[in-house]
């Protein structure tokens, strides 16, 4: 899923400081998942751009709603009526969210309430990991299902580097786990080991053409 | 409201000590407005915030003792969320300390009415009784 | 529906002097949806029964409030009547004008009274009916452990005729019965024939438990027998997996061997019929490490009486404190005492070597003053008493927490004793502690009264106190995660959808979830956003 993280509070409220009416939209899907631009972010944020803007002696007038999934047009068609009574909008959804919302309601200003930060899963309560980098190039086949150009702070294929602390830990951040030792361990399991002598060449990072765009049959 | 402390008070530490309290005949601030909740986990930061938003000088949250939790991680979640509320108050230049989580047992009516008294005191000092 | 409000006042007898009850009345009165304002002198007798029952039948009213003493003493009673009343229970709303405003304060406080009432009256309005219903219960029991805990707990359940199945990982029953002295020794085989005798229970042995899902009155539980797995379903399941003991090896200087054994092993050679020979001087020594169980004192005292009787040797029992704090403890220790056992009592560790194929003590008893030594022909050294085997594993299975002993819930004192905070899941026996015969009991007790009562025929619980809107649910899966009782699960909707669903039974009401629930589609019934936010709003409104 995609993971977001709620910008700092200081730069939405000058984003939004030419408004006096502004509409909050999250979404239901992935930033709500990991806890930052559902309809409870949603309201938290209202709440305190509303103490923000009493406390300078004035008002700002919030309308909150969330999309059940920002980035398709249809879905945020919904939205229309509340978006028609406001000056602005603030979207907490992800960046293909705030550009679709952009996009449906054209003559509205529409601020980002967070930045997009990975393509990750959750690991336990309120953690959620970076895993996958849109490489378009997916080699998980080899690497028992760990990939190593994000999980692996040098982003090397044919690990390894040979800096490995003690405990399996990264090099570079301690914090982490060296991923090739995590591939070993993995692999080890499955009876793979094999795949860890084979040389792989470079990535081919142009594997997909940016900006990214995929046509399914329409059968 | 004017000048009013919001206490979100657990039933099974809180709200019992807030009655010993009034029973025992200790003098309790009269500002102060008791809402009863089934846990301390159930107190949620839009609650606080809007607390402070319909003007309440101080918003308590008031949960069973470490380790003494019925629902053993309602008390630690009330007091992550208050502390987080702090911070969400600060960002905007609001003094964080006007909010607070307090640990009782349902047999401390004295520690009860500290707390009420703490916060009081606390939000005369920062000027921000309103 | 249009809201219609019975507002109930309470004096409490007249003598809550500080509040202005007719002015009340006088502001209430007039707002909208209130259809009367009543002022009572004893809502709570029965006076006020009848106040109540009349207004609540002839004015139709759909919500009621009343202000009084505190809901701890009053909400059950009122909400119990309303019920009879053909009025949900849930419906009613109340303010605490008594111990919390009455008596928290000096002075007049009828303006604090009124905005209390307010509070209550606006939450009152949001309020919803909560039905209940009837349940069907599996009201089979599942009894893990195989040990006197166990196995009396079996008896007394298929006594109540309830179906038992009782699980022992060993290939026998017994459990530390087949290892202690005394009072357990006779127990043993009149509890094992016992158990076997009744056709209540399903006795299995060498079977373990290798996996819990499900909640009260529906548990499917996966037993493992070798390597065969079968799944059965229990309305409730109780761990009786006792302890173990092990001997702190880092007391003695010398490695337990031959001459220094543990209390188990005594209890095996005592079991002996012809021992190899008959120790003239045997001492036994604790407190060295832990001096916090009663466990070494109870076993020692057990264990040497029975050696006075058994081999009649010298007796010397090296100690910080005899702990007698348990039944019959004392009892023990004065026996033990005609029985010529020595008792020293030292405040630092005694030296212990070896002599000549001997062990010989030294140790300065506190009350002689005086350094003793003695060479005693066996040592029975003191045993930590610990969680048996595999409870580590098994607690994370049931995702059930220990104390940081590693037993079962000992410290958290909301928990009645043998419940978890899962509920239909019990711990009863040694698995919680060092508790003696007489905790051992009452536990066993407990836990079948409790077990009574929650697998009866006809257990009724409330519906969708606390529900989850599966259109809002987004299945991240948090109240699942979160949930300290273990009630939440996820279940599939329709063809489309999966969503979260939370067990009426299992449900303890706390609230966490609802708060924490990220796309709002948790609401908790009495205790909804809405009905907080209102109780917020009341405040300095009037």
């Amino acid at each position: 899923m995609i993971v977001a993280e709620r910008k700092p509070i200081k730069e939405i409220i000058q984003m939004i400081a030419p408004y006096k009416k502004v509409l909050l939209a999250g979404c239901e899907t992935c930033v709500a998942i990991c806890w930052t631009g559902g309809e409870k972010e949603v309201g938290i944020l209202a709440s305190q751009l509303r103490l923000a803007r009493s406390k300078e002696g004035k008002k700002i007038g919030t309308v909150e709603t969330t999309a059940e999934r920002q980035c398709e047009k249809e879905m945020v068609e919904e939205l229309r009526d509340k978006v028609e009574g406001v000056e602005a909008v603030l979207s907490l959804a992800c960046g293909a969210g705030i550009q679709t919302i952009a996009e449906v309601f054209e003559d509205k200003p529409v601020f980002p309430a967070v930045n997009t930060t990975f393509l990750g899963s959750p690991e336990g309560e309120g953690v959620w990991l970076e895993n996958c980098g849109a490489c378009g190039d997916c080699f998980l086949d080899r690497t028992g299902g760990i990939c190593p150009m994000v999980r692996c702070a040098k982003g090397i294929l044919n690990g390894p580097c040979g800096g490995t602390r003690k405990g399996g830990k990264c090099e570079i951040d301690p914090d982490k786990d060296c991923a090739w030792v995590l591939i070993y361990n993995r692999l080890e399991k499955q009876g793979r080991l094999d795949l860890m002598e084979k040389y792989y060449p470079p990535k081919n990072f142009r594997a997909v053409k940016r900006p990214g765009k995929m046509e399914a049959i329409k059968a | 409201m004017n000048g009013e402390i919001v206490a979100f008070c657990c039933e099974h530490s809180a709200y019992v000590a807030a009655d010993a309290a009034g029973k025992q005949g200790l003098h309790c601030p009269e500002n102060l407005r008791i809402i009863r909740v089934p846990c301390a986990g159930r107190v949620d930061i839009i609650h606080i915030l809007k607390a402070v938003e319909e003007g309440a000088v101080a918003v308590l949250v008031l949960g069973c003792e470490d380790g003494l939790c019925q629902h053993l991680t309602g008390n630690v979640r009330a007091k992550e969320r208050v502390k987080y509320s702090e911070t969400l108050l600060k960002e905007i230049g609001i003094d964080g300390r006007r909010v607070a989580m307090f640990n009782l047992a349902a047999n401390a009516p004295h520690k009860f009415i500290q707390a009420i008294n703490e916060m009081n005191e606390r939000m005369k000092e920062s000027g921000e009784e309103k | 529906m249009q809201i219609k409000m019975g507002i109930f006042l309470c004096d409490c007898g007249g003598s809550l002097k500080n509040i202005d009850f007719p002015k009340i009345s006088g502001n209430l009165e007039n707002l909208e949806d209130v259809a009367f304002v009543d002022i009572s002198h004893n809502l709570c007798l029965e006076e006020g029964t009848r106040a109540i029952t009349s207004r609540v039948l002839t004015e139709n009213v759909n919500r009621v409030v009343i202000a009084a003493c505190s809901p701890e003493f009053c909400e059950r009673n009122f909400a119990g009547l309303l019920e009879k009343l053909r009025l949900n229970p849930n419906l009613l709303s109340l303010a605490n004008i008594r111990e919390q405003c009455s008596w928290a304060h000096e002075g007049d406080v009828t303006g604090k009274a009124l905005e209390l009432i307010m509070m209550a009256a606006d939450r009152a309005q949001l309020l919803q009916p909560v039905e209940t219903k009837e349940i069907a219960v599996n009201n089979e029991v599942l009894v893990v452990g195989g040990g006197f805990c166990g196995m009396k707990s079996s008896l007394e359940l298929s006594q109540l005729g309830i179906r038992t199945t009782l699980i022992e990982r060993e290939s026998t029953l017994g459990g530390k019965l087949r290892e202690l002295e005394g009072f357990y020794s006779s127990q043993r085989e009149t509890m094992i024939k016992a158990v076997e005798k009744e056709e209540n229970i399903e006795i299995l042995t060498s079977t373990e438990v290798a996996g819990v899902e499900g909640k009260i009155g529906d548990f499917s539980v996966r037993i493992r027998k070798g390597k065969k797995e079968t799944l059965r379903s229990f309305g409730a399941i109780v761990f009786a997996t006792g302890y173990k003991t092990e001997v702190a090896a880092g007391d003695f200087p010398l490695k337990p061997g031959v001459n220094i054994i543990s209390q188990e092993r005594l209890a095996q050679l005592l079991q002996a019929p012809t021992p190899e020979a008959k120790p003239d001087t045997v001492g036994f020594i604790f407190d060295l490490s832990d001096e916090n169980s009663r466990f070494p004192t109870l076993a020692t005292l057990n264990s040497a009486l029975t050696v006075k009787q058994r081999w009649g040797s010298e007796i010397y029992v090296f100690c910080k404190n005899v702990k007698v704090d348990s039944e019959g403890a004392e009892k023990l220790y004065c026996e033990a005492r005609e029985q010529g056992v020595v008792f020293l009592k030292f405040d630092e560790k005694p030296t212990i070597s070896a002599d000549d194929g001997r062990v010989k003590i030294e140790a300065k008893d506190v009350l002689l003053g005086e350094d003793v030594t003695l060479t005693c022909n066996l040592v029975v050294a003191e045993e930590k008493f610990l969680p048996s085997e595999g409870t580590k594993g098994l607690s994370s299975l049931l995702k059930i927490r220990t104390d940081p002993q590693g037993f079962y819930q000992e410290e958290n004192v909301h928990l009645y004793p043998v419940s978890s905070e899962r509920k239909g899941v019990f711990f009863i026996g040694n698995c919680r502690g060092d508790l003696g015969l007489g905790r051992v009991l009452t536990d066993i007790f407990s836990v079948v009264a409790k077990i009574r009562e929650l697998l009866s025929p006809g257990v009724v619980a409330e519906v969708d106190r606390v529900k989850v809107d599966p259109q809002k649910c987004v299945a991240c899966l948090t109240c699942i995660r979160v949930c300290p009782h273990n009630a939440v699960q996820l279940v599939q909707i329709d063809s489309e959808k999966v969503a979260a669903d939370i067990s009426q039974l299992a449900c303890d009401r706390c609230g966490i979830c609802a708060a924490i629930c990220p796309a709002k589609a948790i609401k908790f019934e009495g205790y909804s956003d809405e009905q907080i936010l209102a109780q917020i709003k009341a405040i300095g409104a009037s």
